[in-house]
Formats: C-alpha cells, sequence, structure tokens
C-alpha cells in the first residue's frame, strides 16, 4: 500500500502536484484502503486554519481522527510499543556536546530535551515549554512564560533559572556547541520569576523565535553547573538528564541507543514505550534489515528507487514528502568564465530539471526552483519558475563571445582556452554522482565540456569549503553540492548563502543588492516586509544564478505498519521528531 | 584486505609428479582468458548499445531488446558489461604490469645484493605491506587526482611487494648458482651477470606472479568501487556492482541480472588468470 | 644462525616499526580535509576564526608537527591515546570494545579455514592429478576470486532477506537483554554470516599452500620409496606426510593472524559488524586522527609480531630448514 502525505497548506500546492503527478505516472492507480491511509496522514489541525483545503484525486478523506481501525483493534493500548528503528552511522552520546550530525543526531538529541518553542507539521514554531513568547516592538527583547509543573528526568522542577542557565553555559563554553551560535547576539537573561525569563538581545532579531528558541535544548542547572569539560565529560551511567519525551538507557558505541518512554512527560507520555536505535554501517545494511523486520523504521530517507519495492512489502508502508534538502551546482563565480553571468545564466537554462527528477529520483523530487527557495515554502516567490532552453543558452553563449572557433564541440573563453571543465563530487552520494553525469551531458549541448570526477567526502568538502571556512577560498571549477534542510528550512539564512561576506556563500558570488537586501532583512521587524524582501532576493538569485539549484530531493521514510504508524512528517523536515513519538493529542 | 601471501609457499613443483593436470587447467584458464580479451577488443563492436547513452526506462528487468535489462538511469546492462570488461582487463593487466616492474627490480636487486641493499629494500616492502592501506589510498587519490590511470597506480603500489618477494627469493638462490659464481669470479660486471644469467632464469617464475597479480588487481578494482574509492564513472565490471549495490539492487530481484553477471564475470576473469599461473608455476622448478 | 644474526635481525625490526609508526602518524595528516567538522559538530561553517582557533588549540593540532609526534610517541609508551573526536569516548576503551569482534569473526573463520584447507588441501595433493584433485583446485580457486562484498551481499539476501533464517546486521540483537546460553546463541548466529563469508574467502588460501606442501613432501625419495613399497599402510603414510608438510601452512596462518587485528573493512562494513575494521573506516572518513593512529599501531604491532613468530617458529616446525 502506498501511504501518500499530503500536505494540506495551500502553500504546499505546487509541491504536492508534482509530486502526485510524479508517482501517478509509474504505476497503476490502485485502490487505496482509506482505514488504513488515515493511520498515517498528517493531522489536518492546521488545515482548518490554512487559507484552502485543495482537493487533489489522489488524495483520502482525511478523518481528524489518527486511529486505525484495523491497528486499534488488533493491539490493545495496554501492550507496550517497542520500535527499533535503523540510522546509518554513530551519534556519539547524544548530549549537546557530542551528537554528530545535524541530521538524525540533533533529531535523537532533541528526543531526550525540550526547546522552548517546538516547530509543528508545518514547520511554524509553537509554544512548548514556553506556553508564551511576546517581544518588545523593536524585536531586542523575547519574553518567555514556562509551561508550570515541568520536571526533568530526575523529578526536580525545570524553572527559568534553567533557561538562563542553559543560555550562559552554551555561550561560556561555545567553541564546540552550535547552539552558542544560535544564541550569539544574547546579551542577557533576566530571570523575571520563577517561570518567566527575558532573552535580551543586542539587536533587532526577526529570526530568533526559530533560529534560538526552536532549536536549543534547555539543560538542567543541577547537572550541568559542575561540568567544566562539556565535550569529555562522561556523565554518570552515560545518561543524559533533560525533560524531553525519552531518556537514554542505554549506548552500545557503533551498535545501538536505548531510549525509555518518560512517564511523566509535561504533555502526556509518549504514544512509544520503549525505542532502540540501531546503527549500521551503510544504508543498504538498515534496507535489508528492514525487509527481514529487524528493524521498524528507518530514520534516513530511502533512495528513490526503494520507494515501491519496500512500500510493495506488507507490512511495510512509505511516507512521503517534501524536504528541504537541496541537490544544486556549484561554480567559483569569482573566476573566469564563471564571473561573467551570461555564463551562469547559459548553465541554468541548459539544465533540464524534470529529467534529473524523472531519471535520478523517479519522480521523488521537486524540481528546483532557481530562486533557492522551494515551492512548498511559504517564502516561496510563484513568479519564479525554472526554464529548460538550451537554445536560448547557446544564443546566449554566441552573443556573450564565446565562440567554438576550431570547430570541435567545445566554446572557447579568453584567447582560445576551451570551455572545458572538472565537475568535482562526493562518491558515496550515487545520486549526486548521476546527476553530475547527466549535468555533463546537458553542458555538452551548449558547447561547454565536463567530466566528473567522483571523490572521497572530505577529500570533496576540502576542495569546495577548505577548512569550513570562507575565507580560505575555493578549490574548484564546478561542484555537485548540497545543503541540508535546516538552511532552507529558515529563510533568514538566505543572507548567509549570497550574502558577499556570508559563511556559506561557498560560490564567492558578490551582488551590491544583494548585500544591501541582506542587511535589511536582519534588522526588519515586519514580518510582511521580511517576505517581500525574500521574494525580491529569489528575484535577483534566479536572474544572477550565484548557483544552479537543480532538485529538492523528497523524504522518504519506510516503516512497519503493525508496529507504529502515528508517523508525523514535518514539512520540508521529515519524521525523525519526537513529535512522531507522541500521542496526537500531545503534538502541536 | 590485502593479506600477505606466504612467502613461504614452496613453489617448487616436482616434476617427476607432472602430470597433465596442469596442462588442462592452463588450458581451461587460457580458453577463458582468450574469450574476455576478445570482447574486448571488440567491445565497441559486440555491445547492443553505446553504455553511456541512456537508451531506454531506469530499473527494466530482462526483456526484449535488454538481455540484462537496464540499470539506474536507463543504460543498457549487457553493453556496460562487455565495455567493462575493456576496462577491468586494462586494469588488471596494467596495474599488475606496475607491480611486476617495481616488484622485479626490487627482488632482483635484493636477492643479488642480500647483504647491505637487501635487507634495507626487504624492510621496505615489510613496510609496505604492514602500512594502513585506505589512509595510503585516499592519500595517493589526493595527491594523484582520480582517474583510471591512477586508480591503475594505486593499485600497482598496493600489489608489488608480494612479487618482490617471490623475485628475491629466486634470485637469492641462482646467486649461489655455479654458472654466477664463476661470472663473477672471472670478473663480470654484476650487470651484466644479472642480465645474462639472472633475469632470464627468473623470468618465466615473474610471469607467474604476474598472471597472479592481474586476478588480484582485477578484484581489488572491484573492492576499490565497493568502499567507493575507485572510479565509478568509468564503466567496469567493479563500477557496475558499485552502482547495483548502492541502488539496491542486492536486495530485489535486481541481483540476478545486476548483480550476479559482473560478479561471475570478476570471478571469471579472476580464475582465468589464476589457472594460467597455476600452470606456469606447476612447470617452474625455482631450483632451476 | 648466529647471535650476532639474531642482534641484526631484531634491529632491521626495530627500524621497520619506526617507519611505519612514523607513516602512521603521517598519513592521516597528508589526506585532505581535516577533523573539525568532527570537532564542532553540523554547523561547522558557522565557526567564527577566533572558535576555530580555539577548537584547534583544544586539541593540539596548533602545534607545530613535531611536537605531535613526539606526543604521539609518549602516547605510545604511556598507553593513553586520548578521546576520539567523534565519540568523545577514551580510545582505549573503544579498541578494547571492538577488537573482541573482530578476533571472534576472524579467528573463527581462520580456524575453519585453516582445518578445511589443510584436509581438503592433503586430500587433494595425495589424489594429484585425479578428477577430484582438478574439481578441488578449480573450486579453490573460484572462492578465491570471489569479491567480498559480493558475497557478503549475496548470503544476506539468501539467508537473511530471503530465508529469514539467519540476521542481516551486528553482532548481538539490540537491547535484547538476553543472558547466558541464549546471549550466546545470539552471538553465534549474528556472526555466522560474516564468518561463513571470511572463510569461503580464506581457505583457497591454506588449501593452495598445504597441496603445494605435501606435493613437494610427496616427492621426497624416502616417501616415493616408501608409497611405492606401500609400507606402513597407506592411512599411516598419509598422516605421517601431511604432518611433514604442515610447517608453511603454520607460517601462512601466523601471519594472516596478524593481519586479523587489522579487521576486515569489507566483511565489518557489509555486515554492520562492530569490529575494528568499521572504526578505522568510520575513522578515516571523518579524519578522527587520534583513532586512526592508534587503530593503526595495534595493526603493524600485530603483523610484527606475526611476522616475528613466523620467523621464530619456522625452524621449530620445519626440519629442513633446520640444517640449511
Amino acid at each position: 500500500m502506498r501511504t501518500r502525505f499530503l500536505v494540506t497548506r495551500g502553500a504546499l500546492l505546487l509541491a504536492a502536484l508534482l509530486f502526485i503527478g510524479a508517482c501517478g505516472g509509474d504505476d497503476e492507480p490502485e485502490p487505496e484502503a482509506p482505514a488504513e491511509q488515515a493511520t498515517t496522514t498528517a493531522p489536518t489541525t492546521t488545515a482548518a486554519t490554512a487559507n484552502e483545503m485543495m482537493d487533489v484525486p489522489d488524495e483520502p478523506d482525511t478523518p481528524t481522527t489518527t486511529q486505525a481501525p484495523t491497528t486499534t483493534a488488533a493491539a490493545p493500548p495496554a501492550e507496550p510499543v517497542r520500535i527499533r528503528a535503523a540510522v546509518t552511522g554513530d551519534e556519539g552520546t547524544l548530549n549537546p556536546y557530542t551528537y554528530i550530525s545535524g541530521f538524525p543526531g540533533w533529531n535523537l538529541l532533541m528526543l531526550q530535551y525540550d526547546s522552548l518553542t517546538q516547530v509543528d507539521a508545518d514547520g511554524v514554531p509553537q509554544p512548548w515549554l514556553a506556553s508564551e513568547v511576546t517581544t518588545n516592538a523593536d524585536l531586542t527583547e523575547y519574553t518567555v512564560a514556562l509551561v508550570e509543573g515541568v520536571t526533568w528526568h530526575d523529578g526536580q522542577p525545570l524553572t527559568a533559572h534553567d533557561v538562563k542557565f542553559t543560555a550562559d553555559y552554551f555561550i561560556n563554553n561555545a567553541a564546540a556547541s552550535r547552539f552558542a551560535r544560535d544564541l550569539a547576539g544574547v546579551t542577557e537573561v533576566v530571570v523575571v520569576d520563577d517561570l518567566t525569563a527575558t532573552f535580551v538581545l543586542e539587536a533587532t532579531n526577526p529570526g530568533f523565535n526559530l533560529v534560538a528558541l526552536a532549536d536549543v535544548p534547555i539543560i538542567p542547572q543541577h547537572i550541568w553547573e559542575s561540568v567544566t569539560d562539556p565535550e569529555g565529560h562522561q556523565f554518570e551511567g552515560g545518561t543524559n538528564i533533560g525533560s524531553g519525551p525519552f531518556r537514554m538507557t542505554d549506548y552500545d558505541e557503533g551498535q545501538a541507543y536505548r531510549f525509555a518512554a518518560n512517564p511523566d512527560y509535561f504533555r502526556g507520555p509518549p504514544g512509544v514505550d520503549e525505542l532502540v536505535v540501531v546503527v549500521f554501517a551503510d544504508d543498504a545494511g538498515a534496507q535489508a534489515a528492514i525487509r527481514t523486520g529487524e528493524v521498524d523504521v528507518i530514520f534516513e530517507r530511502i533512495p528513490p528507487e526503494q520507494i515501491d519495492l519496500l512500500d510493495a512489502q506488507d507490512p511495510l508502508d512509505v511516507l512521503l514528502g517534501p524536504e528541504f534538502t537541496t541537490q544544486m551546482i556549484n561554480y567559483d563565480a569569482s573566476i573566469r568564465p564563471f564571473d561573467d553571468v551570461a555564463v551562469r545564466k547559459a548553465i541554468d537554462l541548459a539544465m533540464n530539471r524534470q529529467d534529473i527528477v524523472d531519471t535520478v529520483f523517479l519522480g521523488a523530487a521537486t524540481v528546483g526552483s532557481p530562486g533557492w527557495i522551494h515551492p512548498g515554502h511559504s517564502s516561496y516567490n510563484p513568479a519564479i519558475v525554472p526554464v529548460h532552453d538550451p537554445a536560448a543558452a547557446n544564443a546566449l553563449l554566441d552573443e556573450a563571445g564565446y565562440l567554438d572557433t576550431d570547430g570541435n564541440g567545445v566554446r572557447e573563453y579568453d584567447g582560445g582556452q576551451p570551455m572545458s571543465f572538472e565537475i568535482i563530487t562526493n562518491a558515496p552520494d550515487s545520486l549526486r554522482l548521476r546527476i553530475a553525469e547527466l549535468t555533463v551531458e546537458m553542458l555538452s549541448e551548449i558547447g561547454i565540456q565536463t567530466s566528473v570526477s567522483s571523490v572521497e567526502t572530505a577529500t570533496w568538502e576540502n576542495a569546495v569549503w577548505p577548512g569550513f571556512d570562507v575565507s580560505q577560498g575555493r578549490n574548484y571549477n564546478i561542484a555537485m553540492w548540497g545543503w541540508s534542510a535546516p538552511v532552507q528550512a529558515n529563510p533568514l539564512r538566505l543572507p548567509s548563502l549570497i550574502q558577499s561576506t556570508g559563511f556559506l556563500n561557498l560560490t564567492g558570488f558578490a551582488n551590491a543588492e544583494i548585500d544591501e537586501l541582506s542587511d535589511r532583512l536582519a534588522v526588519e521587524t515586519d514580518a510582511a516586509e521580511r517576505e517581500a524582501i525574500l521574494g525580491r532576493m529569489q528575484e535577483i538569485i534566479a536572474d544572477q544564478l550565484p548557483f544552479v539549484l537543480l532538485a529538492y530531493p523528497d523524504g522518504a521514510y519506510v516503516y512497519d505498519s503493525d508496529v507504529y504508524s502515528d508517523w508525523e512528517f514535518i514539512a520540508g523536515q521529515g519524521i525523525v521528531s519526537k513529535l512522531s513519538l507522541l500521542p496526537p493529542s500531545a503534538r502541536p | 584486505m590485502k593479506a600477505a601471501r606466504s612467502e613461504t609457499k614452496p613453489r617448487a613443483a616436482v616434476r617427476r609428479f607432472r602430470v597433465r593436470l596442469p596442462n588442462i587447467l592452463g588450458v581451461i584458464g587460457g580458453v577463458i582468458v582468450t574469450t574476455l580479451i576478445v570482447v574486448a577488443i571488440f567491445a565497441p563492436w559486440l555491445a547492443p548499445y553505446d553504455p553511456k547513452e541512456r537508451v531506454a526506462r531506469p530499473f527494466l528487468p530482462p526483456g526484449e531488446g535488454h538481455v540484462l535489462g537496464t540499470n539506474d538511469v536507463g543504460q543498457d546492462l549487457l553493453s556496460e558489461l562487455i565495455v567493462g570488461t575493456r576496462v577491468s582487463l586494462m586494469v588488471g593487466i596494467v596495474a599488475a604490469t606496475v607491480a611486476l616492474i617495481i616488484g622485479a627490480a626490487i627482488g632482483v636487486l635484493a636477492g643479488y645484493y642480500p647483504k647491505r641493499l637487501g635487507s634495507v629494500l626487504m624492510r621496505g616492502v615489510d613496510v609496505v605491506l604492514i602500512l594502513p592501506f585506505l589512509p595510503l589510498l585516499i592519500v595517493l587519490a589526493a595527491y594523484l587526482g582520480r582517474s583510471l590511470l591512477n586508480t591503475i597506480v594505486v593499485i600497482g603500489v598496493l600489489i608489488w611487494a608480494e612479487p618482490a618477494r617471490i623475485i628475491r627469493s629466486q634470485v637469492l638462490s641462482l646467486r649461489s648458482r655455479q654458472y654466477v659464481l664463476a661470472a663473477r669470479s672471472m670478473g663480470a660486471s654484476d650487470r651484466w651477470t644479472i642480465f645474462r644469467h639472472v633475469i632470464p632464469r627468473t623470468a618465466l617464475l615473474a610471469t607467474g606472479s604476474f598472471v597472479r597479480a592481474i586476478s588480484g588487481a582485477i578484484l581489488l578494482e572491484a573492492s576499490l568501487s565497493f568502499l567507493g574509492l575507485g572510479d565509478p564513472i568509468q564503466k567496469s565490471w567493479g563500477s557496475t556492482l558499485f552502482w547495483a549495490q548502492t541502488r539496491g539492487a542486492f536486495l530485489t530481484p535486481a541481483w540476478q541480472w545486476w548483480v550476479l553477471p559482473p560478479g561471475l564475470l570478476i570471478m571469471a576473469a579472476s580464475l582465468g588468470f589464476a589457472l594460467i599461473a597455476f600452470a606456469l608455476e606447476e612447470r617452474i622448478d625455482p631450483r632451476l | 644462525m648466529t647471535r650476532k644474526f639474531d642482534r641484526r635481525r631484531l634491529a632491521q625490526y626495530g627500524v621497520v616499526v619506526l617507519v611505519a609508526v612514523t607513516l602512521n602518524f603521517l598519513l592521516p595528516r597528508l589526506m585532505p580535509g581535516n577533523p573539525l567538522a568532527l570537532i564542532a559538530g553540523v554547523d561547522v561553517g558557522l565557526l567564527t576564526t577566533e572558535q576555530r582557533a580555539e577548537i584547534i588549540a583544544d586539541t593540539g593540532l596548533d602545534n607545530p608537527l613535531w611536537r605531535q609526534y613526539v606526543d604521539y610517541w609518549g602516547a605510545i609508551f604511556t598507553g593513553d591515546f586520548g578521546f576520539s573526536y567523534r565519540s568523545g569516548r577514551p580510545i582505549v576503551e573503544m579498541i578494547r570494545d571492538r577488537l573482541p569482534w573482530t578476533l571472534l569473526i576472524t579467528g573463527s573463520s581462520l580456524a575453519i579455514s585453516a582445518l578445511a584447507g589443510v584436509v581438503i588441501g592433503a586430500f587433494s595433493a595425495w589424489r594429484r592429478g585425479r578428477p577430484e584433485d582438478l574439481g578441488l583446485l578449480t573450486g579453490m580457486i573460484s572462492l578465491e576470486s570471489l569479491p567480498s562484498f559480493w558475497l557478503g551481499m549475496l548470503l544476506i539476501s539468501l539467508f537473511s532477506v530471503q530465508w529469514g533464517i539467519l540476521p542481516s546486521f551486528g553482532a548481538v540483537t539490540p537491547a535484547s537483554d538476553l543472558v547466558g546460553w541464549e546471549h550466546l546463541k545470539d552471538i553465534i548466529g549474528h556472526a555466522v554470516l560474516p564468518v561463513a563469508t571470511l572463510t569461503i574467502l580464506s581457505t583457497p588460501g591454506v588449501y593452495l599452500t598445504m597441496r603445494y606442501s605435501m606435493l613437494e613432501t610427496l616427492g621426497e625419495d624416502y616417501i616415493r620409496t616408501a608409497r611405492a613399497k606401500g609400507a606402513g599402510g597407506r592411512r599411516v603414510l598419509f598422516g605421517h606426510v601431511a604432518r611433514n608438510a604442515i610447517a608453511p601452512v603454520i607460517t601462512v596462518l601466523a601471519i594472516r593472524l596478524g593481519f586479523a587485528f587489522g579487521g576486515t573493512v569489507i566483511v565489518e562494513q557489509v555486515f554492520s559488524y562492530p569490529g575494528l575494521g568499521r572504526l578505522v573506516f568510520e575513522a578515516v572518513s571523518g579524519r578522527d586522527y587520534p583513532v586512526m593512529q592508534a587503530a593503526f599501531l595495534v595493526f603493524t604491532a600485530a603483523v610484527l609480531i606475526a611476522n616475528l613468530v613466523a620467523d621464530l617458529l619456522y625452524p621449530w616446525v620445519d626440519p629442513r630448514t633446520r640444517t640449511s
């Protein structure tokens, strides 16, 4: 059975349509059992507030109840639910200083801890530990009012002092903590009373809500105040005390994690009693294990070709939805010939994004917007659509003087140098490698000759982003690249990618208007005005092309529906979050 | 990965026991290898499609027009394997040549001058054998750049130690033979002795270890591809398996047409060369 | 052999150790890329220049190379290799956790393939030139030619996915709380496929060595005479010859055991087996310098000791070399 996930927010209409079109294309429309679908369809609570409900043929009529009659009948509520999940790669001891990857490391971390706000299924921050967040007029003070009666795993109460301690601790032990970056610009946290704290910021920061409050785990003062070496500290029993719905009870390095439900969780006890996270060496191993029934869910996106195959196997189901990860072409825009916008424009026009989506992703991806932001994102500027027109690209290059004078099919630039470049990509990412191969084909149609060089990941990173520090320059001509979902999920991060001083600006792009808009965006207090700035920025990106965005791979998660099926797909970010493991009534 | 093959393995086949067995095996090996070489040479004419061309829908099972179906982007798998024969054999043969040249040079020198130079060289061989091979590979790839040629060089550099050991022990024993001693006592230069007496009598043994190195190199190329350290863009049996592996073919019915054939081809080629090597080794008595 | 020779031999080993250790130190640092991402975590790009410098200083990576080299030697002598950049755990502990698993699968597969290789090899040599010899020989050479990952994946595909009779990954069932006999059964069940893969791949080497050695022994004059006369019964003679032929096999096994400590990267990777090989692979991919250095050291030491043991053992097990 194919479970189709549909985001019912109007803003996601286009993405959803594209997605349905794509997967409807290759398999015959099979009748689906509405009752079972209901178990995995996102609760539509937010849909009521969304501007319009859409009517898509494939969409099941979603009852607001999320309990499937079949599964509830089989499993009486008293029976403990135990989930075994697969991840690839160890994530360390999973405290705020030792977790490793942004996904799924941070997601697993946040099963044990809570943030002040929590993103809902649409990716919008909602009250969580903080029952209310209020700001002053110029967005320099954020006051949080905590929910009453929240306790840590050891029974101690969670208070505003812990909130202040958390901010101070992360800022004072900044080096290895990403949360210190989130909190940069906090001058102090004032404890108003036991349940109220105010973050005082240096400057207007409209993104603080999403960047910091929804991201930073609140840590217990009584545990951490004695910890002087947060990275090396060996906690008693190796467990982490948080306030979250789960508590890690066991960690076997390189093999497995074990989490037990926190029955006293402030939003109510989780819907899952025990979670075992198994560490695999690669995704082939994880896919074998879900087929054999040795695990019940994979906490990683499965590759496109597995979607139908796994879905066809009972009792496995696949949950699909748009995600904000990206596949793109980077070029060094500070050197010849990529410093010429005509060349960049021609590359953009030469790319047949639909072909990439169909061939490489078998339809399970969304065609890339040249303006960077996902069509399903609330900040997307709908005026921007990709164009595939090799003829126009050729005309553009001819006009700009890049001619093939010696008739070998390759254009020349700057006095006879052939437009022949190496595309560098990382070998373990096979889909990206295939995109690179298609890119070679597409660029050859406009007289640009390229060859793919696939290298090991750290080597590739070091060429594109030496020392992870853009001030160290770039060692590549063309590279396949991709950013993880959080970079795009928060559109206020956009300037860091394209501003001439941006710390994620890997292509050496510089544009005066972008710089000016970036500065304005950072201090703009009016939400509508911020959206207008973002809209304009997308136009400039689509016109000036600091990079060429090709596709946003869709998220696809496989799980055993006999074991658990209340998975919640957070738009753009997937199913690995505490929302999935809480009963629907406890979700934001 | 590269286990030390014994330097103690007695290569001496006893002549009186020689029966037709090595010949039969050698012939089988020869037939396999010849077939593969013919396929490699005529690959572009034998392959029904250009393996770099996307000719059909991705992930097609075997059917009309595509005997082995298509791969993950719709390239014809049979053509991929036929053309891949070229790259795989070339990697095997060229890498083994590199290994042989390095190995023979070091083996002859170390065997002929066993005291100072020899022990220095052989300790060098020891070091190569115990070096951690993954980082070595990455370092080499980083400084050489990634290409087919470099994959070949890397493999060659990794497998030369064994031929060096074998050749050294042969030269060591040649050195104490009457004619070598006689030549030296008559004042013949080392150079002349080496080229006139030592190298010709090592050639057959070297050929045996060369052929064995080919099968090792073909296997190593496939393993490198699996670890993502090869060149997956080049069509070779190893890269076909890399794609089969990363696109999940091992766990789906596709293993029958996508996984089995390249694996069997790698096995066949490796077997073919190993059988020839075996037949050669059986004919050699190191105490010539 | 004179004592003087032994001392020189020892000195040579010393030089090999020195060079190997130095290269173990240099190789990780020659690889492109750096461990910053591993240390700083996901948002490494958001680091300010000062934070970047602070992290580097914390790990001692800003020290001059010679200083780091001296520290490495210090670590070797004190046995304190520090903490992994990735997991933050003491490296000695990590290696201690991983090594038994690697030794379990490589040790059992070596034992099985030693037994199988010796028996089949002796049999094959005894029946030299007959169809059974031909069949065994071709079969063994074919097995040696299988790519290890291919074999491993196919075994998973058949035994775990198709027939569901054996676990497909790991060393134990995660979080299963098994104890005693059940726990042991669980461990054995998980080891079956990796051990089978390794055994299939390593038996041919032992077999070929044994077969060669046996043939050589069979060629010795006294055996040929005895065999021709039918002296002592075929069975006794077979046993006698096989015992004499076994010396080179033992040397081969000693050396292989040395390599076994390095883990078997590919098999551990395919079966997600928590051994040293996978640890090294992860450390290499993430540029976890301290883990790499320590693991390579274990690897180097094991191989050298195995070589030394093989050298010392050889005259003992092979009477012929004693006189030569």
